[in-house]
Formats: C-alpha cells, sequence, structure tokens
C-alpha cells in the first residue's frame, strides 16, 4: 500500500479549442474504506486556472493553502493576476523545494490565459510529487486511476472539441476510468473554463 | 503552517522529513518520481559538439511524457542534456544556468564550459549523488569544443563520445563502431541521430522523437524533433460523444464577464425638499 | 595493508576499480594506472587518466571512488596553488601528501578513496607517498593500489631491486600494472605513465594491444611433459585437453 493511494482519487484536465476542462472524483477514502463523497479536490486560482490536487488528503488541504497564499503573494507584489504559465512554476518550485521530504500530491492544472491579440491559449500542465512538469498539448493525468485515465484519455481525446463537446469527452474519460479503479470514483466533478464563462457540473457517477 | 515572513530562505525545505520517514518505518514505501529513463549522447566534431537526446519520459512503466525536452539550456553556447530524476536534472540545470549567466556578468567575460562542468560537479557531490542527475554537458568556448559527462555522484569524465541513461548502451554501440576523428557537421549530426534511433528502439526507457543541438563557435542551433520516426497515424473515425451522453446532477456556471446595467431613477435634479 | 572495501561504495557509484602504482628511482618518479572507470559491470570510461596533476612535480594516483577521489585532489590542487603563490616557492611532495592525507582522514566515514601522492621535490628528490583507505599516510620506495594490486604484491616484492635507473624503473611498472590488469577484472584498458623528474613530466602510453604479455602460456600448464623421480606421474594443477 503506498501513500499516493490511502486516500485514493484522480484528476484529469484536457485541452479544447479556445477552452480547458479539468475533471475528478469525489472520493475520499481510508485505504479501502469510504469516508465521504463530497471531497473537492480541484480550487479556483485565479478566474481562469484551476488547480487539482490528487494525493494524500492532508497535503491536499496543506498545498491548497500553501498555493492561496503565494499567488496572493505574487498578486499583491507584482500587481496584476499571474499567468497559467507563471502559476505552473509556481507550483513545481514549491514541490521541488520539498525534494527530501515531498508532499505526497501530483497536482493538475488547466487554465486559459489571453494573447496580446485578443485572443485565449489554452493551458494544461501537470508535475509528480517533486514537481516535475509535463506541459501537454492534448491531456494530463492524475491520481490512483491514472493510468487507466491514460489508456481512456489516449483513445477518446481529439483536437479541438467546442467547450460542449470537451465536457463530454473528459466526463467520460472519468467516469469509465474510475469505474475500474478501487480508490476513485463515488460521483465526479467536472470544471470547463471557456473565454467568458466557467462551466461547473457535478456528474452522475456509480456509488460503489 | 507557512511563515508569516515574506522572504523565506532559500533551498530545500526538509520539513515534511519526519512525517515522511516515520510512514515509511510503518511500512509504506515512499513513491518514486519522474524519471527519465532516457538516452542521451554528446560527439565531438571538426568544428564543435553536437548533442543528441531522445523525449520520452517514465514514471515507472508508464510513459508520462512523450515529448519533453532533454536538452536544457546553460548559456548560449554551453548546453546540457539531462538523464535521471527529471525534476533534479530540470532543476539543476536551471540553477547552474542562473550561475553561469551570473559568473558571465561578474567576469565581463564569455563563461567556459568547464565553469559549468565544475559546478555541477561540485553541487552533485556536496549532494552525495542524493540528486539523481546524471548530465551530458557541450559547449564550445575560448578553449575550444568541450564535452563532459557528469555522474549523480559528481564524477566527471572528458571524452570525444559520451552516453547516458538507460539507452546508453544501445548508443555507444553505435559510437564505438562508427565514430571517428574530425568528422564533418553532417556526418556528426547523422551519428548523433543514428545513436539516439538506436536508444528509441532498443531501449524500453527511451523512445518518440529525436532532439539535437549543433553547438559551433559561431552560434548553436537547437534541432527540436529532428527526427520523428514514432508519428500516431490519423485515426479513421473519432469516439465523439453526443452532447447529452453525460448525465448531470447540478449546474453552476460562473459569468467571467460581468454585464452592468444603469437604470436612471427620478429626474437629474438634487433633491432640496 | 588495508584492504579496499567496496561495499562502501554506495549503488550505481562510478568506481575506479583499479590498478595504480608509483616507484621512486635515482632521480625521480614513475607513475602508472590502468584506464578503466566501471559503473556495475558497465565500464564507463575505458580511457580515464588516473594520474592526475595536482603541482608542477607533484602527481597523484586515484582510486576508489572517482568522485570522491576527484573532488578531493580537486580541492587539494586548488590549496596547492594558492600555497605555491603565498609562500613563493614550489610546494614539496610531504607538503601535498599531508594535505591528501588531512583530507581523507577528517572524512575517513565519508569518503571511498586510496591515493598514492608521487612527485619530485628539492628537499628529498623523489618520493612516493601511499594514502590508503582509512586516512593513513606512509612513504615507501614503491606504492601499489586499487583493487588489481591484490594481485602483484608479491610480484613487486620479488621483483623490486634498489637503484634502478629510469628505464628499468618503467618496465618495471608497466609489467606490474600488465599482470594486475590481466587478472582483475575491474582493471583493463590502456596503461597510462608519467615519469617526473626535476627537469621534465613526460607521459608514456601503452595501448591495450601493446600490453606487455611475457608470462603468457605460463599460468595453465599442459599435459606433464617430464617425470619426477621415480615413476610417479605428477598431476598437473589444470590441464588442458
Amino acid at each position: 500500500m503506498s501513500i499516493m493511494s490511502h486516500n485514493g482519487g484522480s484528476v484529469i484536465a484536457m485541452v479544447g479549442k479556445d477552452c480547458v476542462a479539468i475533471a475528478s472524483d469525489l472520493r475520499l477514502g481510508n485505504e479501502a474504506m469510504g469516508i465521504s463523497s463530497n471531497f473537492q479536490r480541484i480550487f479556483p486560482v485565479s478566474d481562469r486556472i484551476y488547480l487539482g490536487l490528487p494525493g494524500l488528503a492532508t497535503d491536499v488541504a496543506t498545498l491548497r493553502e500553501k498555493f492561496r497564499f503565494r499567488v496572493n503573494m505574487y498578486t499583491i507584489k507584482e500587481e496584476r493576476e499571474i499567468k497559467p504559465e507563471t502559476f505552473a512554476h509556481l507550483v513545481s518550485s514549491t514541490l521541488y523545494e520539498h525534494r527530501f521530504g515531498p508532499y505526497f500530491i501530483e497536482p493538475v492544472m488547466a487554465g486559459i490565459s489571453k494573447t496580446p491579440t485578443g485572443g485565449v491559449k489554452p493551458f494544461i500542465a501537470a508535475t509528480d510529487l517533486i514537481g516535475c512538469l509535463n506541459f501537454a498539448k492534448d491531456f494530463v493525468v492524475a491520481g490512483t486511476a491514472s493510468d487507466k485515465l491514460y489508456g481512456v484519455a489516449e483513445g477518446l481525446w481529439e483536437p479541438d472539441l467546442e467547450p460542449e463537446d470537451l465536457f463530454e469527452t473528459i466526463s467520460q474519460t472519468l467516469l469509465n476510468a474510475v469505474d475500474r479503479d478501487a480508490f476513485s470514483g463515488w460521483g465526479a466533478l467536472v470544471h470547463v473554463i471557456t473565454k467568458d464563462k466557467v462551466i461547473t457540473r457535478t456528474l452522475k457517477g456509480r456509488m460503489d | 503552517m507557512n511563515s508569516s515572513s515574506i522572504y523565506r530562505p532559500a533551498g530545500f525545505d526538509f520539513s515534511n522529513e519526519i512525517r515522511n520517514n516515520f510512514l515509511h518505518e510503518k511500512g509504506l514505501p515512499l513513491p518514486g518520481a519522474t524519471s527519465t529513463g532516457t538516452t542521451i549522447v554528446g560527439c565531438l566534431f571538426k568544428d564543435g559538439i553536437v548533442l543528441g537526446a531522445d523525449t520520452r519520459a517514465t514514471e515507472g512503466p508508464i510513459v508520462a511524457d512523450k515529448n519533453c525536452e532533454k536538452i536544457h539550456y546553460i548559456t548560449e553556447s554551453i548546453r546540457c542534456c539531462g538523464a535521471g530524476t527529471a525534476a533534479d536534472t530540470e532543476f539543476t540545470t536551471a540553477l547552474i544556468s542562473s550561475n553561469m549567466e551570473m559568473h558571465a556578468l561578474q567576469t565581463g567575460r564569455k563563461p567556459r564550459v568547464v565553469t559549468a562542468m565544475t559546478m555541477l560537479k561540485q553541487m552533485l557531490h556536496r549532494y552525495q549523488g542524493h540528486i539523481g542527475a546524471a548530465l551530458v554537458l557541450g559547449g564550445v568556448d575560448i578553449t575550444g569544443p568541450q564535452l563532459f559527462t557528469i555522474h549523480p555522484h559528481g564524477s566527471t569524465d572528458k571524452l570525444p563520445y559520451v552516453t547516458m541513461g538507460s539507452g546508453s548502451l544501445a548508443a555507444m554501440a553505435m559510437f564505438e563502431s562508427s565514430w571517428k576523428p574530425n568528422m564533418e557537421r553532417e556526418e556528426a549530426l547523422t551519428l548523433v541521430k543514428a545513436a539516439i534511433a538506436a536508444g528509441i528502439f532498443n531501449d524500453l526507457g527511451s523512445g518518440s522523437n529525436v532532439d539535437a543541438c549543433i553547438i559551433t563557435a559561431t552560434g548553436t542551433e537547437m534541432l527540436r524533433n529532428v527526427e520523428m520516426p514514432n508519428q500516431r497515424v490519423q485515426k479513421e473515425r473519432d469516439y465523439k460523444f453526443r452532447r447529452g451522453t453525460t448525465a448531470w446532477r447540478k449546474e453552476d456556471i460562473r459569468q467571467l464577464i460581468v454585464q452592468e446595467h444603469t437604470k436612471p431613477v427620478g429626474g437629474d435634479e438634487m433633491d432640496t425638499s | 595493508m588495508e584492504r579496499i572495501d567496496f561495499d562502501r561504495l554506495k549503488t550505481g557509484e562510478v568506481n575506479l576499480g583499479t590498478s595504480i602504482m608509483a616507484v621512486q628511482f635515482k632521480d625521480g618518479v614513475v607513475i602508472g594506472a590502468d584506464s578503466r572507470t566501471t559503473t556495475g559491470s558497465y565500464i564507463a570510461n575505458r580511457v580515464t587518466d588516473k594520474l592526475t596533476h595536482v603541482h608542477d612535480r607533484i602527481y597523484c594516483c586515484r582510486s576508489g571512488s572517482a568522485a570522491d577521489t576527484q573532488a578531493v585532489a580537486d580541492i587539494v590542487h586548488r590549496f596547492l596553488q594558492s600555497e605555491a603563490q603565498e609562500r613563493e616557492e614550489t610546494p614539496t611532495v610531504h607538503i601535498a601528501a599531508s594535505v591528501f592525507q588531512k583530507i581523507c582522514y577528517g572524512n575517513k566515514d565519508a569518503l571511498s578513496a586510496g591515493i598514492i601522492v608521487a612527485g619530485w621535490d628539492k628537499d628529498v628528490g623523489p618520493s612516493v607517498y601511499n594514502i590508503p583507505l582509512g586516512g593513513g599516510l606512509f612513504r615507501q620506495p614503491w606504492a601499489i593500489g586499487g583493487s588489481g594490486s591484490t594481485y602483484v604484491y608479491g610480484y613487486c616484492d620479488a621483483t623490486f631491486k634498489d637503484g634502478w635507473g629510469r628505464d628499468e624503473t618503467v618496465e618495471f611498472v608497466k609489467n606490474t600494472l600488465a599482470l594486475a590488469m590481466s587478472r582483475d577484472g575491474s582493471s583493463g584498458g590502456v596503461i597510462r605513465m608519467c615519469v617526473i623528474t626535476e627537469d621534465s613530466v613526460q607521459r608514456l602510453f601503452v595501448p591495450g594491444n601493446e600490453l606487455p604479455r611475457f608470462w603468457e602460456g605460463q599460468e595453465v600448464l599442459g599435459a606433464a611433459s617430464k617425470k619426477i623421480g621415480s615413476d610417479v606421474e605428477v598431476v598437473p594443477m589444470a590441464v588442458e585437453v
């Protein structure tokens, strides 16, 4: 039994056309015993950046506060909103600071940034538990169902999905992957971030 | 939890050590980090250095990144390929790159490859192998082209052709059979590509594409994905779901654009009653 | 003589499982080493230079962990540079060896370094110092070190004579190293040598296909060719059929 799967839980993020989506299950467990079916592990960082923290639940709480603090300090010092790329490096260096005593979290980030020409640029990233960044152009996954998520997403994802289509793809990917993972499931939550709005939906999932 | 000071001391934070060691003693294995089970190479030729790398990052048996960058920037004329723990290679090279820039600014000279090599070996030796970075460092400076390997414990070797990572044996086989002194630029690039390809196809830890970097006295050419022998074929059909496939309980839409309607109430006159 | 304890090396550590040697003669010293560097069973470098310059007429031969010995040699090299600059005279071999010894002894729990320091200085002429694993310091007329050295102590004891000239000493070093490399799997490649005298440091190189092989054909006995005693046929140690 690994520490990473002590509480269970998985997160996935995907890129669409001028939009991104990030989704996770809602289970909190104590090894095999389910504790909560409404454990949120995706947090808004700014209007257009969301952060998913799958891993050990105590570190989910700790890191959530740590990042809130550091993003606030950044915003005050720089007098501007943090960009997704910058935030990814903030996450990465925060985790690497704990290289020799890590937090048991593998963060997943999703956000969109505005380009100088007025368009939007979708952005997703994930890191391992010591902060090695992975900038993918399609999707990133993490958590106890990560290997199943890799497989399903590799088959279902396609480029340039509209927000509503991206919602279906990410939802089906997550739902079908966590159904084959004993430590993830118990409902799911999906955020689709577009240029002008964030759609959050709670999915119907298996409760076993 | 957080220190209230905005100034945090630089360097590593060991505050989780006690907790993690406790968990470890209770029999929970500490999870592994992303490693670049890698093929990286470097090769000397007539007027410079060619560096090469594959682009696969692995997490145990899973391919974590299919197209990552393993040739890191040190200075304009010095580059470094990294194998081993991915985060360590990333942050070690970034730190040395920063220190090299500072050194260049302070001395007013173009920095040398041995300087970067010495910084790296002293840092890695200080951490006694706990920073798992295996590096191939190459570049051109005032003393000419230079090529080194640096092992995680801080030992260095200076050789005309080098390989590192899990695919180093496959790549070294190519060099041992085909390398010769004073090669031309194109000849050297072809050999490096062949060495990386040997790693990609014969080593399970290496895969995807070939990155290369040619450094000469006149300039540096970064060739990202020079060879892409593992392109996915176009899918014949897609798995797009019809809208409404997924059942959901609750929806919450947060509008990011705030609309404001001003409704004037009454006239413009001031109430003087 | 302490044995080199290879268990002290961490797994994955780059190892100089080595044959190194230094011998003094009338006008100087001859130092030599094989060229093999290994990580486990993989040869990471087959043309390594284990003869490391620390000052104009002072060199060291490194064995043990490559990382540790390089770090120590770098520190000593830097120390001798500033020492020479400050005191405006070239440091002696004894000073160099003492600095090596201080570092090796002071950090004996963290280091796996077996070093031979040799060179020429104005005070005593040629000298060879051996600094084995625990950090001791011994002046010797000749010294051998590394994993390969265990195979050739007897050869050195039997062969070495006082009062040799340069060429005889070079031959002795070359032959000893060739013997050590042939028996020790962690040693091999080429032989690198240095002749350090008052006037010069001369590097010598013996390629892997030109190594001495004078002993060959004697280490395995053929069928017994002659009878010893009356009619008892001696059973040879190993018989090639």
